[in-house]
């Protein structure tokens, strides 16, 4: 069974908010020193893969991240748990594209690698969570498409069996492939430690790098699916503290009211 | 018979002694062959040197073997050892004599040598492995302290030995009996079995009988037992004061670090993983059960035992080492799979030494400390952690957690949502700026005082350490710090977000890979920070950054003047940079943090520093210095849910609240941790942790109304979070 892994790096998401640095000019996070991570539901996608594989007694994973050269350090991770190989897509065209954009581009480097019995995605990127990237790589792919999967089996006839999560319970699907399954967290999808052997392996292997042209795809045809940011900033939350006084309590109690119709709150 | 030169005659009523030595020569063959065999079990083993430095080796022995400081630890056990084992050397030093006078012609058994030495000392001391047999039969049968075990070898080698001895005795008082010995008084014991044998009006050539017979049968008891010796517990005899020899020279703190490029095997995971000193130090074991005292894992329920570690390791040697010498073909690092009759060898790791039992291990090392011999059961370990966390990646929820927090953030607090220089908020704390350029910033923040300059103006470079950082309640500790620091004058700088954890933690855990990945970052900044200009020190308030800058770096190209905090306070006090003016009015008692202390011998600076409190009363927890019961946080395990047995942290706090005091001082930032959440589940508010720095706050804060409330260390107009 083939299975593709697709992977997000992002900036770590255990950052404070009060430590979190925005340029407001370029619109864009300044943390140049921010740690970079796997997206916490692609870990968690990552992991379903790798235990359907053990389950399935066999299997290729194959990780795919678009992003930055950094994100071939997220493909390395995905290599020191075992992840067979590892495809970086970056190209200056893929930059800032919108979750059609990325579908287009995903889609093309799995059909390149030779197509997939089973993709999966984190079920949001945790950075944006636009939460759109996977439903439309189905689209893209021509597959079904599972939504909140939380573990994968391998079902008869080469069917793939999925559990989706739902409100007190699971539901089990099995669906035939090609097939795409977004991943939520479980207690069972935590992504494993890599063993340090593994690890040291992971730094020697080759991570090829895609582009646009290795990918047949226009530059100019994905241009029109970027995504422009108008404002970015950190919300702030204002808080005052204000004493109402008055000599009695009768005194205090209209005070109060006299001073909240005041603040049009009343 | 010559009155005016004592003597005895040798071998009388004696004849054919000479099958003594046919009898001796299977006793021999049996005590060598035994070792033989038990050598090459050792040799298994990987190499490691452990002979070098012989002045200081043999300093040690003399302490450990010969005066046996430990043992006397336990006064009860030392007296008696030392009456048994002295006891034994003499009688065998006594026997030793006579062959010297009968084959070698030194008159041994003759004049004052004979009367004092031959007869009276080694009457006396015969009497004494008498006296000290019979308290080590009392112990283990009658008192039954829960760290001896009762096994039929102790009986069976006990009783013989008890045998051998009396037997020696019935000997001597026949002889006298018989011969009418005139100094016979020179040998009191001997005398006093001679009456007594008198005294049943024994017919004489019954007693010449009798003696007969008792020599060959003491002879054949004292044969018997030499020969068991490499094969029981007795071992210990040669290889005991062998492993006080060739025990760890190097500091305490240090673990032994692994070659990642070129190595064949992670950790331990069987007996060719550990060094032969490892496999030596199983067979050095005395059973007497110390170690498991002092193991604060074994007090709390918790399934580790540094005995059984050691003694379930040594069965497994002696039973399964044999197959090890038989060397693989494919792996030769493998372990053998199955006995020639098709059983399974078990696994070392996980079926004969529990995975649980090895996680519990806080890495205190009150084992080692209490350890006679110098078995070295915390490496031995780590060893094996070291194959579950690199080889197998295979750990406790908490420990991966501060693993992958490692991995991605520098530090192993998991989701605390904090920065690092969070808690410099407000105080004017110096942040060296490594980048191009150089200096010191002030604080994000802060006062914004500028130490600029391309040659920071620091002497003391301040490892804060993520515990300090990034914990709420150590937060506090640290602005006591800088509080104090600043009081003394001291120009120090800290690295801010250049600083990563020193990598203890990962070490701990068994994760060399992530240890060697931390030091190799941390040595460059530091060699950065400080390379050029003065020398400059490090100080630290955390013994585990204290014991890895210091101890474990050097082995990565980082040499530091490393001082921890406790001992620089005490330093500022004692040059009078350092005024403790203040009043503090509490009872106070020390933790002695295991880092600190066992690991680093600091057991002074901090009471010297406690005492000149003034108002302060400081009293002694009954665990305390060599022997301090860890707070239970020790070996990474403060990032783990205690979820076996009792909690160590609240048996440590109720150790400490025992003795009145209401505040218990600390040191570390893991104790700290540990033990005020032990003293607020056993004694709520009642007694306080507080560290050093925080006291030393209080008594040096500028005169006016009282600056610090009961355990927070904060002044008016800090921050609060």
């Amino acid at each position: 069974m083939n299975i593709v892994v697709c992977l997000k790096q992002i900036i770590d998401y255990e950052i404070p908010p009060r430590a979190f640095r925005i340029d407001r000019q370029k619109k864009k996070p300044a943390m140049p020193d921010a740690s970079l991570v796997i997206g916490p539901f692609d870990e968690n996608a990552l992991e379903v893969a790798l235990q359907l594989r053990e389950k399935a007694g066999g299997g290729r994973i194959t990780a795919v991240s678009m992003g930055p050269e950094s994100a071939i350090e997220a493909l390395r991770k995905a290599l020191a748990v075992t992840a067979d190989e590892a495809v970086l897509l970056s190209d200056p065209a893929f930059s800032d594209l919108d979750p059609f954009g990325t579908a287009r581009v995903l889609g093309a480097a799995i059909k390149k690698l030779g197509g997939a019995d089973l993709v999966l995605t984190g079920r949001q990127s945790g950075d944006w969570d636009a939460g759109q990237v996977g439903q439309l790589l189905a689209e893209e792919l021509g597959a079904p498409c599972v939504n909140f999967a939380f573990r994968a089996e391998p079902g008869g006839d080469g069917r793939v069996r999925l559990y989706k999560e739902t409100p007190g319970g699971a539901e089990i699907l099995e669906a035939g492939t090609p097939v795409v399954a977004t991943v939520t967290n479980a207690e069972t999808n935590q992504l494993r430690l890599a063993k340090v052997r593994d690890l040291m392996a992971a730094n020697r292997k080759p991570v090829p790098t895609w582009s646009a042209a290795d990918l047949g795809l226009d530059p100019a045809a994905l241009a029109a699916g970027r995504i422009e940011v108008l404002d970015l900033y950190v919300p702030t939350y204002d808080a005052r503290c204000e004493f109402v006084t008055g000599e009695t309590p009768e005194d205090k109690a209209s005070a109060l009211a006299r001073r909240l119709v005041e603040l049009k709150l009343v | 018979m010559d009155l005016s030169n004592p003597m005895r005659e040798v071998y009388w009523n004696i004849t054919g002694k000479n099958l003594m030595y046919v009898l001796l020569v299977p006793v021999l063959v049996a005590f060598f062959r035994g070792f033989y065999s038990k050598y090459r079990l050792w040799k298994i083993g990987r190499p490691t040197r452990r002979r070098d430095n012989w002045r200081r080796r043999l300093a040690g022995f003399f302490r450990g073997a010969v005066v046996q400081e430990k043992n006397f630890r336990d006064r009860y056990s030392g007296w008696m050892h030392f009456f048994i084992w002295g006891g034994m050397l003499v009688l065998f030093i006594g026997t030793a004599n006579v062959a010297l006078d009968e084959y070698l012609g030194v008159p041994t058994m003759e004049g004052l040598f004979y009367l004092y030495f031959q007869s009276l000392v080694l009457d006396v001391f015969g009497l004494l492995a008498i006296v000290g047999l019979a308290m080590a039969l009392y112990r283990r049968y009658v008192v039954r302290p829960p760290r001896l075990h009762r096994t039929p070898q102790d009986a069976v080698f006990l009783g013989l030995l008890l045998l051998v001895l009396v037997t020696g005795f019935v000997i001597e008082g026949l002889r006298i009996a018989v011969t009418e010995d005139p100094w016979a008084a020179w040998s009191p014991v001997g005398w006093a079995f001679a009456a007594a044998f008198r005294a049943t009006g024994m017919a004489a050539e019954t007693m010449v009988g009798l003696h007969r017979f008792s020599w060959w049968f003491h002879l054949a008891l004292a044969f018997a037992w030499i020969a068991c010796v490499p094969y029981t517990k007795l071992t210990h005899l040669v290889t005991s004061p062998a492993n006080i020899y060739m025990r760890s020279l190097g500091p305490k703190g240090r673990l032994e670090p692994i070659n990642l490029e070129t190595a064949e095997f992670l950790g331990a995971s069987n007996l060719r993983h550990f060094t032969w000193k490892q496999l030596f130090d199983l067979d050095a074991c005395t059973e007497c059960g110390r170690c498991q005292d002092a193991c604060p894992a074994h007090a709390t329920l918790k399934p580790l035992n540094p005995k059984a570690v050691v003694l379930d390791l040594r069965d497994y040697m002696h039973e399964y080492g044999p197959l090890y010498l038989r060397r693989a073909q494919d792996d030769p690092w493998a372990a053998p799979a199955e006995t020639p009759d098709g059983r399974p060898v078990p696994v070392m790791v996980g079926a004969v030494i529990a995975e649980d039992a090895l996680w519990s291990c806080t890495t205190c090392r009150a084992c080692m400390e209490a350890c006679p011999v110098e078995i070295e059961h915390v490496p031995a370990i780590m060893d094996m952690r070291r194959f579950l966390a690199m080889d197998q990646a295979s750990m406790p929820e908490g420990m991966a957690d501060a693993i992958r927090s490692l991995e991605t953030r520098g530090h192993p607090f998991r989701g605390t949502g904090g920065a690092r220089t969070d808690w410099l908020q407000g105080l004017d704390v110096p942040v060296l700026d490594l980048s191009a350029g150089g200096g010191t910033r002030g604080a994000a923040g802060g006062a914004g005082a500028d130490g600029a300059g391309p040659d920071a103006d620091f002497d003391v470079l301040w490892w804060v350490g993520c515990a300090m950082a990034f914990d709420e309640r150590n937060q506090k500790v640290a602005r006591s710090l800088a509080r104090v620091l600043h009081r003394a004058g001291v120009r120090f700088a800290i690295l801010g977000n250049r600083e990563k954890c020193t990598g203890d933690a990962a070490r701990r855990i068994g994760h060399e890979y992530l240890f060697q990945t931390l030091a190799g970052e941390n040595v460059a900044t530091l060699n950065q920070a400080l390379g050029n200009g003065r020398p400059r020190r490090i100080v630290t308030a955390c013994p585990h950054c204290y014991n890895t800058l210091k101890h474990e770096y050097p082995d990565f190209g980082g040499h530091y003047d490393v001082v921890h905090h406790t001992e620089f306070i005490r330093e500022l006090v004692d040059s009078g940079r350092l005024k403790l003016d203040g009043e503090v009015r509490e009872t106070i008692t020390f933790h002695d943090p295991c880092y600190l202390g066992r690991y680093n011998d600091v057991y002074d600076a901090p009471r010297k520093t406690l005492k000149d409190l003034s108002g302060a009363e400081v009293r002694e927890i009954e665990r305390a210095r060599e022997s301090s019961f860890c707070c239970g946080g020790g070996g990474a395990l403060v990032f783990v849910e205690e979820r076996i047995g009792t909690r160590i942290n609240q048996t440590r706090a109720r150790q400490a609240a025992e003795t009145g005091a209401r505040t218990v001082c600390t040191a570390c930032p893991f104790c700290m941790t540990m033990l005020a959440d032990g003293l607020k589940t056993t004694s709520g508010d009642e007694v306080q942790a507080l560290d050093l720095a925080e006291l030393v706050d209080r008594a040096t804060a500028p005169a006016g109304p009282a600056a610090v409330g009961a355990g927070t260390g904060a002044s008016p107009g800090d921050g609060s979070r």
